[in-house]
């Protein structure tokens, strides 16, 4: 019965080890981390009135923050947060969510962003869109 | 005992013991991230002490959320540490250290995912998993730290758990 029962103990140390070592690969390939080097970018932005104006960046910046302050003729503002900048004014437009609950929106390849701009992390060849939106 | 709800007075001030020492221990570790006992004292009060437990949980959940607020991670709370009692209640007849301080060390290895379900119903999956892969190394942590602190602590708080319960009971 005790035998038995230090088997078991050392089976569910081998265990605990083993998913250590499993949640260590998972983060390292699916945590936010960025390639360093050249990458081509490209970010949209549709305002207000539906028109979408693209630009293409050519950066090494690894976060969005930084690629969106090196592209030129992109401007943007907002509020600084714990949580990095809520961004409320893209080229001159504010979305006003407290007024008519409009935001920017921003996607990656057509997915929401899951990070704020300040950690979202960027990759080659991807596709940014800043999208004003009404919550309806 | 002879009272309807099978709690006696003993119980009433021993349950209140409990909540009192998780709470303590709780708060002084609050400045190691991830570094806790509440886990190990879950653990060894439901393995000498059975549902009683039941009322202690509860309580020291509550009380967290009246020091710190009542949060999303006060949720999580609502469930994590009844599902601990649970699975140390269906595990109750292991008796190797061995065992429990990978049963602790997976707990803490698990903490996040299991902290990440309120995300699922708030902003979807993807989100959630992002939470939680963000969150890994803490739960590396969390995982790795409570192997350790129940494989130091557990033979000598159970044995004054043993002598207490033997005086008591």
């Amino acid at each position: 019965m005790k035998k038995q029962s230090g088997k078991k103990g050392l089976i569910a140390v081998l265990i605990l080890v083993v998913l250590i070592a499993v949640f260590a690969v998972v983060y390292s390939v699916m945590s936010p981390s960025s390639s360093q080097g050249s990458k081509s970018l490209t970010i949209e932005v549709i305002d207000n009135e539906g028109v979408t104006t693209t630009y293409s960046v050519q950066t090494d910046a690894e976060y969005l923050r930084q690629v969106m302050d090196e592209t030129e003729g992109l401007t943007y503002e907002g509020t600084e947060s714990e949580y990095g900048m809520y961004v409320e004014t893209v080229n001159g437009v504010t979305a006003d969510y407290n007024t008519d609950g409009a935001y920017w929106a921003f996607y990656v390849d057509g997915e929401y962003c899951n990070f704020g701009i300040d950690s979202q992390p960027v990759n080659d060849g991807e596709v940014y869109t800043i999208e004003y939106t009404v919550y309806y | 005992m002879g009272n309807p709800s099978g709690i006696s007075v003993k119980d009433i001030a021993l349950i209140g013991m409990m909540i009192a020492t998780i709470e303590v221990v709780k708060d002084v570790l609050a400045f190691l991230p991830n570094v806790e006992l509440v886990t190990l004292l879950i653990v060894l009060y439901t393995l000498f002490f059975g549902k009683r437990i039941l009322f202690a949980i509860p309580a020291f959940v509550f009380l967290q959320g009246l020091l710190h607020g009542f949060g999303l991670w006060w949720i999580m709370y609502l469930y994590v540490w009844p599902l601990l009692a649970l699975l140390t209640f269906l595990f109750r007849r292991q008796t190797s250290l061995w065992f429990w301080s990978a049963f602790c060390g997976l707990f803490g290895l698990f903490f996040g995912a299991l902290c990440s379900l309120p995300y699922i119903i708030l902003s979807g999956p993807a989100a959630a998993l992002a939470w939680w892969v963000a969150g890994i190394p803490f739960d590396i942590v969390h995982g790795i730290s409570n192997a350790v602190l129940c494989f130091v602590l557990f033979r000598p708080l159970h044995f004054a758990l043993n002598k207490l319960k033997n005086a008591w009971f």
